[in-house]
């Protein structure tokens, strides 16, 4: 039986193999090119699972970078650690008629630190290819062999590599030695590709031809949620020391819990005696919860320092203690243990972070999944979120790095899948106050009141720490449809019980109004003027989404000049839809006059053919922002 | 790196001795500790409550070293001033040799319980990295931070490099109290210095017999106090032309007997340059391109078509890959064979090809903006060159790197200062000015129909040339037709474009053009049966790019421009001019800019004509408040409206 598997399995690398490619930019297919500034020619990733502690990796690449914009998209780079060797790689580079440019081998790579800006230190390398191309289109073939020990993640596909770059061939293939090697495979956005999918025994082949560019439209969704891809993941594996089996969450759980977190969350004597001297006699486990959160946001500070086990394990509570830095894992892991010295159950949790919401897989449990870690607190049936790598966001706000998504809860006894706090439309609240006054010249003082709350509160309640000279930039960009502002004062109150933020500025400006032959001409919206519409399409391709939403609301009263009376109001407008709501009144009461404003863009998924009335919605709400009320002299 | 005689470096004789330190480490008071805010600077995160740097030689088995010593003590005062709690040492190397960092001790204070409680930095928290092939770091990030702490740490660095003395930074991002910094150099060695920034300090120099090295020694001591942050703006050249500190140029060598001068004047330098083997052996030699060139000049008969044939040669056969230099990287040969180099090799090879075709040409050494200026005479800090022709007495810069360049139009951060010229055969070396680009235009004509609905629509057509031309096309290159459609439209307030071409805008000679159709739906509002319309339409500026109240550094423009708008408005029928803004001119003083906006009309044609020209591409801090105010007139008269009423 064995032996018969083998026998299929080489028929079918002959197969893969039999292909051969012109390697001049000519020979590929026109509609590949619309949109395009680079073609992927070929990408043939071949994966064998050797033996649960053995996985080889071929990769072979070849693009055709059409301009300038499509070299990022060469990507003759891999990356590398103390766990996975590179082996042969190389490069050859083509002109456009398939003539070879240059050969590069693995030495003439260049070994660098995979260190990025907001890492202190990570002992990641990269080996990648510095190349100056000298004419375009060009072509460049990268290949590279990598053995590892690790069977615990297995590299994802995508049969696009991204928006305005096209796929010629692109094959994805596993081959495992034993069925209990074989990894669990999903599909994701394959609708409207013709992507084949071929399986033998102890082999799986998935291949795709000519996939056009997409082009990069606003609002539209991340390309993730696009793309056609293929995401693997072992159900049995081995993974820096430790083996594992996973077939459901709750596995996923158990596996990080005994052998990444367990034990790791011991504290020094004096340390649990301090933290309780903390909480002192404070009876309520949610109170207690808050007094620690506290303690870490004033103690301790994000650093974020990757060693060891592929950046999955936290370095240790006590090491967190004495250093009072760590990145999100060691945080996290050291506020669990200083709430479980005080009692205070905590969930350690993983979690994919971005404004972007990025959802663990329902049925797709995996270690690979997450790239961020935050914990939950258990309290009358309700978890209660912290992210402890912020010193500033109140307790049980999460913000839009973190809101909204599913995520791993790690508990003792196994993994559990849950959904964080959401913030969606009239949660994310803003009201803005003003009292205006109107002079003769045209000029105005103004005292405004902003209350924030939600992810509008996240928007602004930083604004709390930041230096004087900011806060004047900050304003004079915030309200930079009245020219000529000046800030006269600005007080903050920072409600991190209720989680609102509140402005209190003072601002002038000459020359608000623009006067026009004794009369004035001014827009009643002065703090609060959505100019925003959004880029016109000729023919719109993406779908459209609107991730979270949110409420404005505005009421200012203008106190006019002496001497000025109304000549006319623009009109008043109400425009409900499947977008939102509008509402924008004026009113006299004396000599003053009264806006009012009221902006609902609600949460939502929409198709294309949608996108058009949506900008049309925000193109009617920025020209009634705009429009003036006229003031004449009596 | 230049060569010394072996003799020198024998005279370094090793012996220790301490030097005298005003804050002892380790002495942080609690006062320190418990000050909440820097007086001086209320916007402070953090201060650099004292540094002391100490630069010095030491001998090392034989060969002289260059040893630096830093010693500095910050203040955090909130959670914004945690990035100053970590260290990043960048240590320079070659394939050969590497600067080394050793002795780090650093420790964080905290006040706990009115006690001073020290934490001293784990060794094992000091990480290494290889961040490029020319440099490594060496980082840390210190214990038990939290808003208040004070922090402290020393090293020593220590540099093979060593007539390479790194600039002394006296101003940073946050503000420092006190500041010492100290400089030991062998008699003999003379090391030119050069003060920048706009922070006063008065060095102090004497001179004693540094055993350690077993030679008289120059000190010079800069004592600084309450320096102030130096803070980023917008439209900044470079900001480390306005930091505080002092640079260091060996300028000659002189032990008895031996004496040797380095660059002292810029004709020292230019004969420095013009002496290297690139410049006198290498820049002649034809034989690799004659062939070639022959062929391509074949056709052409006088100098200057010769000289835009070479250059169009160059630009289309030979890629820059993105490296500086002012000497070889490839030289000629392998530069002609990969089709490629760093910006010596192709200017280079610009001038050797045009003396090829009988053409006066040198080339010109200049420090690019992001090089910063060189304040003095210099070699190292000269980053790059140019090809620069003389025809009929003429004068033509060349620079071949940059895909939209032309003649006598380089790209703008070759405008950064001045150019040293290496004429080796007349023995002529000049120092030439190249700091500001000639103006370029921006010219705009709309012929415009104001719709009874309040609605426009009509013809746009545009001109850009030279440096507008230039960011033109940089912007319009790879991009496809209906993303620039998508852009255009958002720039110009949401209007619609159609039946959009641009002429020229793929080559790099001479100005681009652009036509289009448009129609604005929001062109104007109807309050009242009257119909309000600012006349300049989608063209206005609309918002002041200088808004903040004071201004430290110059403004860079990076080039002088004048734009001209012209505005043929057809009112609708049945409508009459109510009013319109009053036609005004404005000057900056000195000339430095000025903005014209007529208004006419007739019957039923209004005709606008709008001028804004800025005439230097820099303009300095001291006439800030007038720029301000100059933007702030512009934009006041933009929103002036047209008032129409029905007849």
């Amino acid at each position: 039986m064995r032996l018969f598997s083998y026998i299929i399995l080489s028929l079918f690398y002959n197969l893969s193999v039999s292909q051969t490619i012109n390697y001049s930019s000519e020979s590929i297919p026109k509609e590949l090119l619309v949109n395009a500034n680079a073609v992927v020619r070929i990408n043939d990733m071949h994966i064998e699972i050797v033996a649960l502690r053995q996985m080889k990796i071929t990769h072979t690449r070849v693009v055709t970078v059409i301009n300038e914009s499509g070299s990022k998209h060469a990507q003759a780079y891999i990356g590398y650690n103390k766990s996975l060797k590179v082996k042969n790689a190389q490069a050859i580079i083509y002109d456009s008629y398939g003539k070879v440019l240059d050969k590069k081998k693995q030495k003439d790579f260049i070994d660098v630190s995979a260190v990025d800006g907001g890492t202190l230190y990570s002992d990641s390398r990269v080996l990648f290819l510095g190349y100056t191309p000298i004419q375009y289109p060009y072509t460049i073939s990268f290949t590279y062999e990598v053995i590892t020990d690790n069977t615990g993640t297995i590299p994802s596909w995508v049969f696009l590599d991204g928006f305005m770059v096209s796929t010629e061939n692109s094959s994805y293939k596993l081959d495992f030695s034993s069925p209990e090697l074989k990894p669990n495979i999903k599909e994701r956005n394959f609708e409207g590709y013709a992507i084949e999918r071929e399986e033998v025994n102890g082999g799986i082949l998935y291949r795709a031809n000519n996939i056009a560019a997409i082009k990069e439209e606003s609002l539209s969704p991340s390309f993730n949620k696009l793309v056609p891809r293929l995401m693997i993941s072992p159900f049995n594996f081995y993974y820096e020391g430790y083996e594992g089996t996973i077939k459901e969450w709750n596995d996923v759980g158990l596996w990080m819990y005994s052998n990444l977190l367990k034990g790791r969350d011991e504290l020094e004597l004096g340390t649990v005696a301090k933290i309780k001297e903390l909480v002192n006699d404070e009876m309520n486990d949610l109170e207690k919860a808050k007094l620690v959160y506290k303690y870490v946001q004033q103690n301790t500070r994000y650093i974020s320092v990757q060693v060891g086990i592929g950046g999955l394990q936290p370095i240790s509570a006590i090491e967190v203690d004495k250093l009072k830095y760590g990145d999100c894992k060691g945080l996290s892991n050291y506020t669990k243990a200083l709430l479980k010295a005080v009692g205070v159950k905590a969930y350690y949790t993983h979690v994919e972070a971005g404004r972007d919401k990025i959802d663990f897989e329902n049925n797709f449990p995996s270690i690979g999944q997450g790239n961020h870690v935050i914990l939950a607190i258990p309290y009358n049936e309700k978890y209660y979120w912290i992210d402890c790598t912020s010193q500033v966001h109140p307790f049980g706000f999460l913000g839009d790095f973190t809101d909204g998504r599913r995520v791993l809860l790690i508990k003792p006894d196994g993994g559990e899948i849950v959904t964080t706090e959401s913030y969606i439309n009239d949660d994310n609240h803003q009201k803005t106050y003003a009292s205006v006054r109107l002079k003769e010249s045209g000029s105005i003082v103004g005292d405004i009141k902003v209350l924030t709350k939600g992810t509008q509160y996240d928007n602004h309640f930083y604004l709390e720490d930041m230096a004087d000279l900011e806060l004047e930039k900050y304003y004079k960009n915030y309200w930079k449809n009245i020219n000529n502002l000046e800030i006269e004062s600005y007080q903050f109150e920072n409600n991190k019980d209720s989680v609102v933020f509140g402005e209190h500025i003072k601002v002038n400006a000459t020359k608000y109004a623009t006067v026009t032959d004794g009369k004035l001409l001014l827009s009643g919206n002065l703090f609060n003027n959505s100019q925003y519409v959004p880029n016109r399409y000729r023919s719109r391709k993406l779908p459209f989404e609107v991730q979270r939403g949110y409420l404005d609301e505005d009421e200012y009263i203008i106190d006019l000049p002496e001497g000025y009376a109304v000549e006319a109001f623009p009109q008043e407008t109400s425009i409900k839809n499947m977008f939102g709501e509008y509402e924008v009144s004026y009113a006299l009461n004396g000599n003053q006059i009264i806006f009012k404003r009221r902006l609902l863009i609600k949460k939502g998924d929409y198709v294309n053919t949608d996108y058009n009335d949506y900008r049309n919605f925000r193109r009617e709400i920025s020209k009634n922002d705009n429009s003036k009320i006229v003031l004449t002299k009596i | 790196m230049r060569k010394f005689p072996i003799v020198i470096s024998i005279l370094f004789i090793s012996i220790q001795f301490l030097t005298a330190q005003e804050v002892k480490f380790g002495e942080v008071t609690k006062e320190e500790l418990l000050e909440k805010e820097y007086v001086n600077d209320k916007s402070a995160n953090a201060v650099v409550v004292y540094k002391n740097q100490n630069t010095y030689y030491v001998n090392a088995g034989g060969d002289g070293m260059l040893m630096t010593k830093v010693h500095e003590r910050i203040k955090i005062y909130n959670k914004d001033g945690f990035d100053y709690a970590t260290k990043s040492i960048n240590l320079f190397k070659t394939r050969h040799d590497s600067e080394g960092v050793s002795k780090i001790k650093a420790f964080t204070y905290n006040l706990e319980n009115d006690k001073i409680v020290e934490t001293e930095l784990d060794k094992n928290q000091i990480f290494k990295t290889e961040a490029s092939y020319n440099y490594k770091q060496v980082k840390f990030t210190m214990p038990n931070v939290k808003e208040g702490s004070v922090v402290e740490f020393s090293y020593l660095i220590s540099s093979p490099f060593i007539w390479n003395i790194d600039e002394f930074r006296f101003q940073y991002d946050i503000p420092i109290k006190k500041l010492h910094a100290e400089i030991r150099t062998p008699k003999g060695f003379k090391f030119k210095q050069t003060f920048k920034g706009s922070v006063p300090f008065y060095p102090k120099e004497s001179a004693e017999r540094d055993n350690r090295i077993g030679m008289n020694v120059v000190i010079n001591k800069y004592n600084l106090n309450n320096v102030p942050a130096l803070k980023e703006e917008n439209y900044v050249d470079n900001i480390d032309n306005y930091r505080a500190g002092v640079m260091f140029e060996l300028v000659s060598v002189n032990i008895p007997p031996y004496f040797k001068s380095y660059a002292q004047t810029w004709k020292d330098v230019a004969q420095t340059i013009g002496n290297s083997d690139d410049y006198k052996n290498e820049l002649d030699k034809s034989n690799s391109f004659d062939d070639e060139l022959d062929i391509l000049l074949a056709n052409e008969d006088d100098q200057m078509g010769k000289m835009k044939s070479i250059f169009k040669y160059v630009k289309d056969n030979i890629t820059w890959n993105g490296i500086d230099g002012k000497y070889f990287y490839n030289g000629l040969k392998k530069t002609l064979k990969e089709k490629k180099g760093n910006a010596a090799d192709i200017n280079l090879l610009t001038v050797a090809m045009l003396r090829y075709a009988g053409i006066d040409a040198n080339p010109v050494i200049i420090s690019t903006k992001e090089n910063a200026v060189p304040f003095f005479p210099t070699v190292d800090r000269l980053n790059y060159v140019l090809a620069y022709a003389i025809i009929n007495d003429k004068p033509y810069f060349l620079d071949a790197t940059e895909e939209f360049s032309d003649v006598n139009l380089l790209p703008i951060k070759d405008y950064n200062w001045r150019g040293i010229l290496i004429d080796n055969d007349s023995m002529k070396w000049d120092l030439i000015d190249i700091n500001s680009p000639n103006k370029a235009q921006r010219m705009a004509n709309l012929e415009l129909t104001l719709n009874e609905d309040g609605t426009s629509e009509g013809k746009c057509s545009l001109r850009y040339t030279k440096h507008a031309a230039m960011d033109y096309r940089k912007e319009y290159k790879d991009k496809n037709e209906e993303s620039y459609l998508t852009d255009l439209e958002t720039r110009f307030n949401g209007i619609e474009v159609s039946n959009h071409e641009t002429r020229n805008a793929t080559t790099f000679e001479g100005p681009v053009s652009e036509f289009f159709d448009f129609f604005d739906e929001n062109a104007s509002e109807i309050i009242n049966d009257k119909i309000y319309f600012q006349p300049l339409t989608f063209l206005k500026k609309g918002e002041n790019p200088f808004k903040m109240e004071k201004r430290e550094y110059p403004v860079d423009f990076g080039f002088p421009f004048k734009n001209t708008y012209v505005v043929n408005i057809k009112i609708p029928e049945g409508y009459s001019l109510e009013s319109k803004p009053e036609t005004i001119l404005m000057k900056l003083p000195e000339d430095m800019g000025a903005f014209k906006y007529v208004i006419n009309n007739d019957d039923n044609m209004i005709k606008l004509l709008v001028n804004y020209e800025i005439n230097h591409s820099k303009i300095g801090a001291d006439v800030y408040l007038y720029l301000k105010e100059f933007y702030k007139q512009i934009i006041v008269k933009e929103s002036e409206q047209i008032v129409l009423s029905k007849i």
